[in-house]
């Protein structure tokens, strides 16, 4: 069991954004995919990018330096240069706060 | 039914992509992956960044590793070149004599760096730039406070500008443009460019040439054509790439600035593909043959000639894409311009923080970013779609790039 902390409002992050939170030390990509939340590590696994900085489509995620693409809901290399994954995180909205585990 | 046998000749990042396409896409038949050099593919960009760099290993770059190949029936020939593809014995013939049969075969040879006749090029000391063992010979040489004169500068010429800059060396570079990079991104951001290595401390001496390298036994100097003297520990040379098409000729497979293939891979010869570098391919967004030398394209291409040997009719119109990381700049190119009537700038060149629009009667054909990479990923759709977009609707901010197409 990590750390649940609250990261502050749902309303705060618009449908097809993103925005990178810092957990614990851990710097975390948030992201509003048409109301459904997603967290996950905001650090790309290739060259360090902030994939928070990057393009949104639907559930995917696009390094906005070297085009790597990830599933922002598991966290799952879709296309590289990234050969690894990026850890997933569980969100949960409650009473209209976000809630993120690390 | 007989097994069918593919054979890929070329072991680089576009080979490597269409071995590892067939077998996901089903492929059950067998297939040889056929490479001059030793190593199983790997991707090169590393090799004039962050592995030339000392901050990343050889097995980050791998496309697969070593076992991936052996665990998935794929059969390796390495460190062998293939000299030609016997169509009437339909085989490929290699150095050693061998010959391998063939149902299809795909072509994906890449290309090798141009080496002009220059005097004293084969010095100890001048070096280029395309294999692991080039980078190794390279990074072997680096010692903060040497001297490096590299000659061109195009991509591989201004990384490794930044990158033997970034490492404490001394940088000169010789180049017949008149600026970096200025060819391809037009006079405007080729003098960001310039403005950014020069804020770096590298020497650039353009609208000159080598004309030869000097020293006894060993590079000590370069001489260039205006009677430039330059002392230096080594020398990297980056003038550029050629296709390997040699296994093509005298063959009825057309070869044209590389080996002639239609949006299907396909050449001029029935169960013969090309694929990658080496390939002069009909573009159908561009409506022209374009032969294109980017990661993206190796990785796309590849996959789309695996495709297409597998009775897929499906035409390659990828968007082309690449970046190019000089110091903290992260720089993209979308699509392909070689001329045009209008650049757009959204942001701020003096700042280096911008997005530019390569326009031609309105279309844009392509765009180039700078630290503005979700923009220029937004572009793509647009130069895909071959849309024209009021300029000022482009330099507008509030308008989302992916936006530009509606309205």
């Amino acid at each position: 069991m990590g750390n649940v902390v609250t990261i502050g409002q749902a309303s705060d992050l618009g449908e097809g954004e993103m925005k990178q939170v810092v957990v614990a030390g851990t710097k975390v990509a948030l992201a509003n995919v048409a109301g459904r939340f997603y967290a996950f590590g905001d650090t790309c696994t290739h060259l360090g990018c902030s994939l928070s900085e990057g393009d949104l489509e639907e559930t995917t995620v696009t390094c906005p330096c070297h085009g790597s693409r990830f599933d922002v809901t598991s966290g799952q290399v879709l296309r590289g240069p990234a050969k690894k994954p990026e850890p997933s995180y569980r969100v949960e909205v409650r009473d209209g706060s976000l809630w993120v585990e690390v | 039914m007989t097994r069918e046998t593919f054979v890929i000749v070329g072991a680089g990042l576009t080979g490597g992509s269409a071995v590892v396409c067939l077998r996901e896409e089903g492929f059950g038949g067998d297939l040889v992956l056929i490479g001059a050099e030793s190593e199983v593919p790997y991707e090169r960009p590393p090799l004039s960044k962050e592995y030339l760099r000392g901050e990343a290993t050889f097995e980050d770059a791998l496309v697969r590793p070593a076992q991936f190949y052996s665990d998935n029936g794929i059969e390796t020939r390495l460190g062998i070149r293939a000299t030609k593809v016997d169509l009437e014995g339909r085989a490929v013939e290699l150095e050693d004599g061998n010959r391998v049969p063939y149902d299809k075969v795909l072509i994906a040879t890449g290309g090798r760096n141009r080496r002009p006749p220059i005097a004293g090029l084969d010095l100890e000391g001048v070096y280029d730039l395309r294999t692991v063992i080039d980078a190794d010979r390279i990074r072997s040489q680096v010692v903060p406070g040497r001297k490096v004169v590299i000659a061109g500068m195009g991509f591989i010429g201004s990384e490794v500008a930044a990158s033997l800059r970034t490492l404490g060396m001394e940088v000169s570079v010789v180049a017949r443009s008149r600026l970096p990079l200025d060819r391809v991104l037009g006079e405007r951001i080729a003098r960001v460019m310039e403005s950014i290595h020069r804020e770096q401390g590298v020497e650039m001496v353009f609208e000159d040439a080598v004309e030869s390298f000097e020293g006894s036994g060993r590079v000590e100097r370069v001489r260039t054509r205006s009677g430039r003297v330059i002392a230096c520990d080594f020398v990297v040379v980056a003038l550029g790439i050629e296709p390997n098409t040699e296994v093509a000729a005298s063959s009825a497979i057309l070869v044209e600035n590389g080996i002639v293939v239609d949006e299907y891979c396909r050449t001029s010869v029935e169960g013969v593909y090309a694929a990658g570098d080496v390939a002069n391919h009909y573009h159908p967004v561009f409506d022209r043959r374009i032969r294109a030398e980017h990661w993206r394209h190796a990785i796309d291409h590849g996959q789309a000639a695996a495709r297409n040997m597998l009775g897929n009719q499906k035409p390659y119109d990828e968007v082309y894409w690449f970046w190019s990381d000089q110091y903290n700049y992260n720089l993209q190119y979308a699509g392909f311009a070689t001329d045009w009537d209008e650049l757009i700038v959204r942001g701020s060149l003096e700042q280096r923080k911008f997005i530019a629009f390569y326009l031609k009667g309105g279309r844009i054909l392509a765009t180039v970013g700078m630290n503005r990479g979700k923009d220029v990923h937004q572009s793509m759709g647009l130069i895909k779609a071959g849309i024209t977009v009021d300029v000022a609707r482009l330099r507008d901010e509030a308008i989302q790039v992916r936006d530009l197409a509606s309205g």
